[in-house]
């Protein structure tokens, strides 16, 4: 009979298996909740995130030669419980604005507040250091299919960040932020859904 | 000074003034790049070539077999924008613009640019909308805009609020595009990119990628015109690739389109506004002769005589139709002057005016035998609505457009650079025919005998074909008209 010290009683022991068994439970949940909230079906639950993945399901992310589709969290979820939960977490704003914001479901609206989106999120890619794209490329092997693609990547890509490069590729083409211009873009989106000028400014004032 | 007689002595003093500024002094010639080597030669701009050696490896080879490469001047220093322009894009962490405008060219070649901006090239997409919106949509379809008429006269360069460029109006070279900027042209329209060089702009080839086919056969009219064949034969002499190239001096083999219309010969400067020195049109179905417009900001646009010349600071609307201020106006005949200095360089005078002469007789005579008949015909008949103001709906205008149009323009293009057989069996042969045997036997049968006759009457010099002059026996052997064999 092993000698445990006193404090540990009958009590504590059930304590801390239960305690412990729940604690595994609750990582097992985080990582069904961190897969099940980061894949397509959950994400595009909410009509605002349908007018996103629209442009996505034509893109070579969603229907690559390979096969291998990318869902919403395979890009825009880190790696890890710990991070991916604080993710999702920090994603509880979006939650928080589609029930309290504007209405993100209108696709006028949803367009108009797009670019901050898309500038918001290159900018999380490039403090991760792109690293979810990292979860399937891999800068050495990336060959391509023109004899210069690996050189490219191999010389010009050292000290860059994937997405220093490659943006515009699954959602609506949003210019970068140094060249984004606001007014021209909510002109655009006017001609697009056939509003009277002045009108897209007046939606983002609400 | 055929006109400066009707006017007072100001316009005399004027008209003095122009000759002297078309021949002589008034236009600049090519001048080199006065910048500083230190004032290009961006150094992000170095960068860009390691990558774009590998990914575009066409364009960066071109771009480094020319003079650019050679003086250093690098990929920004063109396409360097400003994060505020309309088309700036970020590319790379550089802001660039994919568009190189001659307003981009003219930080360097200031004066090649100011003479394209206000040449009548460069308002070639105002002449577009003015002259033939009929045929795009009524004759050979929408899409032939964006891959055909605009490809040439240039298009209005659409950026989209996200930045990109309209597919319909990009890509586009054409010599008026009207660029995000506001200016207008592409000087890759001759110097294609990213070599950019003198000698294809020099060659009648640059000149061709537009200036052939029934609305400008020019490119089929030289091949086949002496200096056409002067050219073919001696194109390695033509010492294309020299820095200055003065008709005379740098070379002598043959002349180019550049030669007579824009290029430098002895007391004549050469300039990038090419048409300065034509002193008739030749691509209505009339053709005049024409002043050529100076407006107090350079731009320029060219009038028929038949209209009233305009006297120095009286307005005069501007080809896009806004109104301007004239500074200056060179006739006709200073015109052809200026031309004629050119010839001299390898023609002597005797016989330079004795070609003139042939080639004024036969512009005036498809002016009064065929294209000023047809047109007051067909004025008629859409005057007594006879014919409906639909463009392109009736036989008759396609008869119309075909005399005047494919072969008219053929014939004069062909009396003026001296192609024998384009100016006959392609040229006037094609332009009687269409006249006598198709536009006035289709009028008859839309307005009938009688009424036709009134208006043929009325409008052509000798109704019918005038043979009673010719001694000759139709002979179905040899071909109606013939004389014996």
């Amino acid at each position: 009979m092993i000698n445990l010290p006193v404090f540990i009683t009958r009590h504590v022991l059930i304590a801390l298996l239960l305690g412990g068994l729940a604690g595994i439970l609750f990582v097992l949940s985080l990582i069904e909740f961190d897969h099940l909230t980061g894949s397509e079906e959950f994400c595009t639950g909410c009509h605002s995130m349908e007018l996103v993945a629209a442009p996505y399901r034509k893109s070579k992310h969603y229907n690559p030669a390979s096969g291998v589709r990318a869902s919403c969290g395979d890009c825009h979820v880190s790696d890890g419980v710990l991070a991916a939960t604080w993710d999702h977490i920090l994603g509880g704003k979006d939650l928080f604005a589609q029930l309290f914001g504007a209405d993100y479901d209108d696709p006028v609206i949803n367009a108009l507040h797009l670019p901050e989106a898309a500038f918001a999120a290159r900018r999380w890619f490039k403090k991760e250091d792109s690293a979810t794209c990292r979860r399937c490329h891999t800068l050495e092997a990336i060959n391509g299919s023109r004899a210069n693609t690996l050189l490219i990547h191999q010389q010009e890509a050292q000290d860059k960040s994937c997405i220093d490069c490659h943006y515009n590729l699954v959602h609506r083409l949003v210019p970068e932020e140094r060249t984004f211009k606001r007014d021209r873009w909510n002109r655009m989106i006017e001609r697009e859904f056939d509003l009277p000028t002045g009108k897209a400014d007046e939606l983002l004032q609400q | 000074m055929v006109y400066a007689n009707n006017y007072n002595r100001s316009a005399r003093l004027l008209a003095i003034a122009t000759v002297f500024w078309l021949s002589a002094h008034g236009i600049a010639s090519a001048e080199k790049v006065k910048l500083s080597p230190d004032s290009w030669g961006i150094e992000g701009g170095k960068a860009c070539i390691d990558c774009h050696e590998k990914a575009s490896p066409g364009l960066t080879r071109q771009w480094q077999d020319s003079a650019h490469a050679e003086a250093g001047v690098n990929c920004l220093d063109c396409h360097q924008a400003n994060t505020v322009e309309d088309d700036a894009i970020t590319h790379e962490g550089s802001v660039i613009a994919t568009i190189v405008s001659p307003k981009d060219c003219g930080r360097c070649h200031t004066l090649e640019t100011s003479e394209t901006q206000n040449s009548v090239h460069s308002q070639a997409v105002a002449l577009l909308d003015s002259k033939i919106p009929g045929l795009a949509q009524q004759l050979s379809g929408k899409a032939l805009i964006s891959a055909g008429c605009t490809q040439c006269h240039g298009s209005t360069v659409e950026v989209r609020g996200d930045g990109t460029l309209s597919a319909d109006s990009w890509p586009n070279t054409g010599i008026g595009r009207i660029n995000p900027d506001g200016s207008r042209g592409s000087c890759s329209a001759c110097h294609s990119r990213h070599q950019f060089s003198k000698a294809q702009a020099r060659t009648p080839e640059a000149c061709s990628w537009c200036h052939s086919g029934a609305d400008s056969p020019d490119d089929e009219i030289f091949n086949r015109s002496k200096h056409g064949i002067l050219f073919n034969t001696h194109r390695a002499e033509m010492n294309l690739d020299s820095d200055s190239w003065v008709t005379g001096s740098e070379y002598i083999a043959a002349p180019t389109c550049v030669t007579c219309h824009m290029g430098e010969s002895p007391g004549v400067k050469g300039s990038h506004d090419v048409g300065m020195r034509e002193a008739w049109s030749l691509n209505g179905p009339v053709s005049e002769e024409q002043y050529l417009v100076i407006f107090d900001d350079g731009e320029r646009r060219e009038l028929p005589v038949s209209q009233q010349v305009p006297r120095r600071g009286s307005e005069l609307s501007r080809l896009d139709g806004k109104a301007g201020k004239v500074k200056a106006v060179a006739s006709p005949k200073q015109r052809r002057q200026a031309m004629s200095k050119v010839c001299i360089e390898c023609h002597s005078k005797t016989f330079t005016a004795g070609f003139m002469h042939q080639f004024d007789n036969a512009i005036k005579y498809y002016n009064t035998s065929f294209g000023g008949p047809a047109q007051a015909i067909m004025q008629a008949l859409y005057d007594q609505e006879v014919l409906s103001k639909t463009p392109f709906d009736e036989p008759l205008e396609f008869t119309y457009w075909r005399l005047w149009h494919d072969h008219g323009t053929r014939f004069r293009h062909a009396a003026a650079m001296a192609a024998p057989a384009q100016s006959s069996w392609e040229g006037i042969h094609q332009v009687a025919q269409a006249f006598y045997g198709s536009f006035l036997p289709q009028l008859r049968e839309l307005v009938g005998e009688e009424r036709a006759k009134s208006l043929i009457d009325n409008f052509t010099p000798s109704p019918g074909q005038t043979s009673a002059a010719i001694d000759s026996t139709p002979t179905p052997l040899v071909g109606y008209g013939a004389t014996r064999p």
